[in-house]
This record gives C-alpha cells, sequence and structure tokens, in this order.
C-alpha cells in the first residue's frame, strides 16, 4: 500500500471510530431536553431520574467522542499537510469557530448540567440543558460547514501567488446547500441513534418487568422522538441527494450505479445490483421503472447524467488543467503575466490538470509528450468516478435501515401509544436488538458522502493523491497500527461502560452489606462509594 | 416592573426567532428545517409523556403499559 492509501485508510478509521460516538451524543443530548422539559412542566421526580440516567449514557458518550475526535483536527496537519497547506484558510476556520465556540459552549454547560442540580433552579437547569443540547450541534454544524467546503467549495478562490484557497465569503460557505442539507441529515440521524439506544434499553427493562414506570415513560418519549426523526432524516437525506445531484454528479451517479445517462421518465430505480467498476456494466440489476427520475429530479423530465458520459465531459476539462498547472508553473518560476493570464483562462479546471500529474511521466505533467496525451486525458477523465460498487451498497444499506427504523419506531409508537406495549415483546424485542443499527447506517451514511467525494479531498480542486504529506510507509503503518489499538480499546472502554449502566438501570446498585467491600462500607456511616456514584 | 420586564424579554426573543427566520428561510432553508423540525421533535415527545400521565396512576388505566 502507498503514503497515500495508508493516510486514506487511517483518516476513514479515525473517522469512522468517532463517528461510533457522535450520532448518540448529537441525539441523547436534545432528547435530555425532552425529558427535563417534561420533568420542568409536571414536577414529577420521575421525569429527572430519567435525565440523571439517560445523561450517564451521555456523560460516557461525551467523553469518549471528544477523546477521539481531538486527533482528528491533528491529522490534518500530520497526515494531510498538503491538502492543509491549500486550503488551510478556508477550512481551518469553521473548525477554529467548532473549538471556540461549540465545543467550548458545550463543555462548559455539560459541567452545569451534571452538577448544577442542587445549584440551579428548575427552569435555569432546563436552560443549561438545552444549551448543551444546542452546543453539541452546532459543534456538528461548524464540522459539516467545514466538510460542505471539500463536498462544494463555494466561498474561495485559488491565488496562484500563495497557491492556496483564500476566503471570498463566509456567508457563501456557511449557507453552502452541501452544508445546510449534509447537517440537518447528520444531525437528525444522531436523533434516530439516541432514540433507539433509549428505546431498546428500555424495552430490555419492560422484558424483564424491571423499572416499567420509569421504561414505560422512557420508551414512549423515545419511539414518539423516533418516528418523527426518521421521517425527518429521510426527508432530509432527499434533499441531500438533490443537492448532490446539482454540485456532484460524478457521486449521484456512482450511488445509482447509473453506467448511462438516464432515460426519463422510464428509468428504473436499481433495488439490487453487482456493478463491475472494471467493465463499467452491472453484472446483473433489479430495478423498479418509473422510480429513478422523480427522486433524484424531482421532476418527470430531467435526465440524470451517467458515469460514461460524465468521463467524456471531463476530458476536455482534463487537458484545460494540463494546462492551467504549465501556466501555473510558469508564473511561479518566472512571474510573467502572460503566463498568469494563461493560467486565467484555464483556472476553474486546475484541478483535472492536478489529477493528471498521477499519470504523467515522474508525475511531471511537461514530461508529456503529444502521443502520450490522448492516453494520460483518458485515464484522468476514468479516474474522476468514485468506486461506483462501494457507493451502490453503503447506500442502500443505510437506506433500507432508515426504513427500517421507522416502522420499528411506528409500532413502539403506536403501542406505546395505546397502553398496549407489553402485550407485544416482538416490537421490545427488535427495539432492543435493533440498538447498534442506526450506528450502523451512520457509518455506511459517511462512507457514501466521503467516497463519492473521490478522488478529490477538495471537490474538483485538488486531488486526494497529491493532499497527502510526506510521510514514510513505515511511519504510516506504526501510526496506524497505534490508532487501531488506542481506538479500539476506547470502544471496549465505552461497549464496558454502557452495558454496565445499562444493566444496573435507574437508581443505581442495591445497597450493598457493611463490610462488604470498599465501595459499599463508606467511611462513618457516610454513604459509599457506588452511592455516591449514583447520587 | 417584573411584568415588563418579562413582556420585553419575551418581545426579544419574538425579534430574534423572526430574524433568524427571515435570514434562514432565504438563503439557509434547511437550517430553518432543522430549528422547526427539532423543536416539534423535542414538543411531541414531551407530549407523549404528558400524555401517559393522563393515562396511567390511581383510578387510571389497568396498569399496563
Amino acid at each position: 500500500m502507498s503514503v497515500v492509501d495508508l493516510s486514506r485508510l487511517q483518516f476513514a478509521l479515525t473517522a469512522l471510530y468517532h463517528f461510533l460516538f457522535v450520532p448518540l451524543t448529537l441525539g441523547l443530548s436534545v432528547m435530555l431536553a425532552s425529558m427535563e422539559t417534561v420533568y420542568v412542566i409536571t414536577g414529577k421526580p420521575i421525569y429527572k431520574e430519567m435525565v440523571l440516567f439517560w445523561g450517564k449514557l451521555f456523560g460516557i458518550n461525551f467523553a469518549l467522542g471528544v477523546a477521539t475526535g481531538l486527533t482528528m483536527e491533528f491529522e490534518f496537519g500530520t497526515n494531510w499537510s498538503m491538502y492543509s497547506h491549500f486550503v488551510g484558510d478556508v477550512f481551518g476556520t469553521p473548525l477554529a469557530i467548532e473549538g471556540l465556540m461549540a465545543f467550548f459552549m458545550e463543555s462548559t454547560f455539560v459541567g452545569l448540567m451534571f452538577f448544577g442540580w442542587d445549584r440551579l433552579s428548575r427552569p435555569a437547569h432546563l436552560a443549561v440543558t438545552y444549551l448543551v443540547a444546542l452546543g453539541s450541534n452546532l459543534s456538528a454544524l461548524w464540522i459539516l460547514i467545514a466538510n460542505g467546503f471539500m463536498q462544494d467549495p463555494v466561498g474561495a478562490k485559488f491565488d496562484p501567488v500563495t497557491m492556496r484557497m483564500q476566503f471570498t465569503s463566509i456567508y457563501d460557505l456557511i449557507f453552502s446547500p452541501d452544508a445546510q442539507s449534509k447537517f440537518v441529515h447528520t444531525s437528525i440521524a444522531g436523533f434516530v441513534c439516541a432514540a433507539m439506544l433509549v428505546m431498546g434499553v428500555s424495552a430490555y427493562y419492560l422484558l424483564g418487568r424491571r423499572h416499567r414506570e420509569f421504561a414505560a415513560r422512557s420508551f414512549r418519549m423515545a419511539a414518539l422522538f423516533g418516528v418523527i426523526s426518521s421521517l425527518a432524516v429521510i426527508t432530509l437525506g432527499d434533499a441531500l441527494g438533490r443537492a448532490d445531484y446539482l454540485l456532484q454528479s460524478t457521486k449521484i451517479a456512482a450511488i445509482e450505479g447509473l453506467w448511462h445517462t438516464s432515460k426519463p421518465p422510464y428509468e428504473p430505480w436499481k433495488i439490487v445490483a453487482l456493478p463491475n467498476d472494471r467493465t463499467q456494466k452491472d453484472l446483473f440489476s433489479i430495478g423498479i421503472p418509473y422510480v429513478l427520475t422523480p427522486l433524484i429530479t424531482h421532476t418527470l423530465t430531467q435526465p440524470i447524467p451517467g458515469i460514461l458520459e460524465l468521463e467524456q465531459k471531463a476530458k476536455p476539462r482534463v487537458a484545460k488543467g494540463i494546462a492551467a498547472v504549465l501556466a501555473l508553473k510558469d508564473y511561479a518560476t518566472t512571474g510573467d503575466e502572460a503566463a498568469l493570464a494563461a493560467f486565467r483562462k484555464n483556472e476553474k479546471d486546475m484541478g483535472y490538470g492536478l489529477l493528471a500529474q498521477r499519470y504523467a511521466p515522474g508525475q511531471d505533467l511537461a514530461k508529456i509528450t503529444p502521443a502520450e496525451l490522448p492516453g494520460i486525458v483518458e485515464r484522468t477523465a476514468r479516474a474522476t468516478t468514485p468506486n461506483v460498487f462501494v457507493e451502490f451498497w453503503a447506500f442502500r444499506v443505510m437506506m433500507a435501515l432508515g426504513f427500517a427504523f421507522l416502522a420499528v419506531f411506528a409500532f413502539g409508537a403506536y403501542y406505546s401509544l395505546r397502553n398496549r406495549l407489553e402485550r407485544h415483546p416482538m416490537v421490545m424485542r427488535l427495539a432492543m436488538w435493533a440498538i447498534p443499527l442506526p450506528v450502523l447506517a451512520s457509518e455506511f451514511g459517511w462512507i457514501v458522502a466521503e467516497n463519492g467525494r473521490q478522488p478529490w479531498t477538495v471537490f474538483g480542486w485538488l486531488p486526494t493523491f497529491q493532499s497527502v504529506s510526506t510521510h514514510s510507509v513505515g511511519y504510516m503503518i506504526f501510526s496506524l497500527v497505534g490508532f487501531v489499538l488506542l481506538y479500539s480499546s476506547f470502544i471496549a472502554a465505552e461497549l464496558y461502560l454502557m452495558f454496565r449502566v445499562a444493566r444496573i438501570g435507574p437508581g443505581g446498585p442495591a445497597p450493598r452489606p457493611a463490610g462488604a467491600g470498599l465501595a459499599g462500607a463508606g467511611l462513618a456511616g457516610a454513604p459509599g462509594l457506588a452511592e455516591k456514584i449514583w447520587q | 416592573m417584573r411584568s415588563f420586564i418579562k413582556f420585553v424579554a419575551l418581545a426579544g426573543v419574538l425579534a430574534l426567532a423572526l430574524f433568524i427566520a427571515v435570514i434562514a428561510g432565504d438563503d439557509g432553508p434547511w437550517y430553518f428545517a432543522w430549528l422547526v423540525g427539532t423543536t416539534m421533535i423535542v414538543l411531541i415527545a414531551a407530549a407523549g409523556a404528558v400524555l401517559m400521565e393522563t393515562q396511567v396512576g390511581p383510578g387510571r388505566g389497568d396498569g399496563e403499559y
């Protein structure tokens, strides 16, 4: 494996590890706010107990989410230094705001939320819990604004003097259609993850006829929270798909396994297929006619460009991009205004020229002979398509799971609202076993978003293979193994703590008899360690 | 005086909400959808819990969930 492959693998693994914790934090913080709202309205202590108990799971998740997230920001500098140089001025801004505004806000109020029960009035504590929820979601917002720039680089312009992207409008960056639709889809996907966790653990108690009052209320709230969130995540996923159709044609074509431009309105939506990236054909496919065009374009007439046609369209851009990069090199060496003018002429295709460097002799565009040029243009155009098999199946798994969650939440909400839940253990078992699935669906969603962006780190501007640092393969393998071991231990710790807290349930462990050990005994009649933890 | 301050504070919140709605409505429709949708999700979940309090308890329901 090359340094590029290892850098990609390392970032993908650390992002996927981190993203095991993030969705739950986003959703649980909002669920806690919802539960505490009921506590403040009704004054019933059971809702405070719910906030305390589910807050413990939130706390565990939050801590591990922070631990796994911090390293990723440094990874941009260590493993992606060319990328950081190229877009640092733009990409770094939302990351800095995330740290200084959202993360600091969230972390400050998390402390108040956990330790402020006896020090704040009920409405003040409720406001704090809402601020934690807002902070965690704002944190996601800024990260996804940064990611939105990678998918649709708006609000910035390449400067040939500094050789980097520079801001033109932060407003365009914040309100980019990709950032917007990605934020809402990701945030609400987190709500689904949290709702399934709360519903599943509550179902576990109800099946064992433990903590029934607590579990029935938690289940009811989670089921309603989940059913609306599932509907929203599907709707907002459609919004993201439409943004991709308008901005990232190659991603949409790969998601749908669309080799040739669609024929509206008949074009079938492929339910299953075996796309072959090498031959650029499906080994087989089964689809539903008349679905794809309205699904993607929201019309019955607009065609969706296919991969083969997109590759043909990319060819002139590659040729222009090569000319742009050569002119830029000339300008950087000589400062010649004519070279700058030549660069400006083909500036918007510069990324395609950078991509062509991969196939040039010695990765030097100046060494391409006229005889070699058509072949290099052909190979570069073909490289503009992401891996179709991965994209096609990651999307379908995510989508199928999304609809399955809607069914589980809908049945759960229906039986809970009729107070007939305990007569339907199958629904509760389904809820219990479905706990990890929304997190899995989120991971597949992330794969769809980031695999679909390939071969670019900044779509259309900077190829992935140009973005990495100049480390050795040995260094990359060593750090990759280190990350895998460390992050796997984090996941083991998370699972151990989450299972432990869930098994014990609300109210903490049963009091141990005096003399049964340090945790149970306490000192001079004071509560023991276990009681203190649970208080 | 207390009521007046409360009125001014709530009027300020309303003005801010309208400002956000106008900005988000024009340029950030999906951010606006998130604000409205999340509020709705929170309130519907809370309403479900409040409804449960009317369905269960002494003299109400059959003790089944």
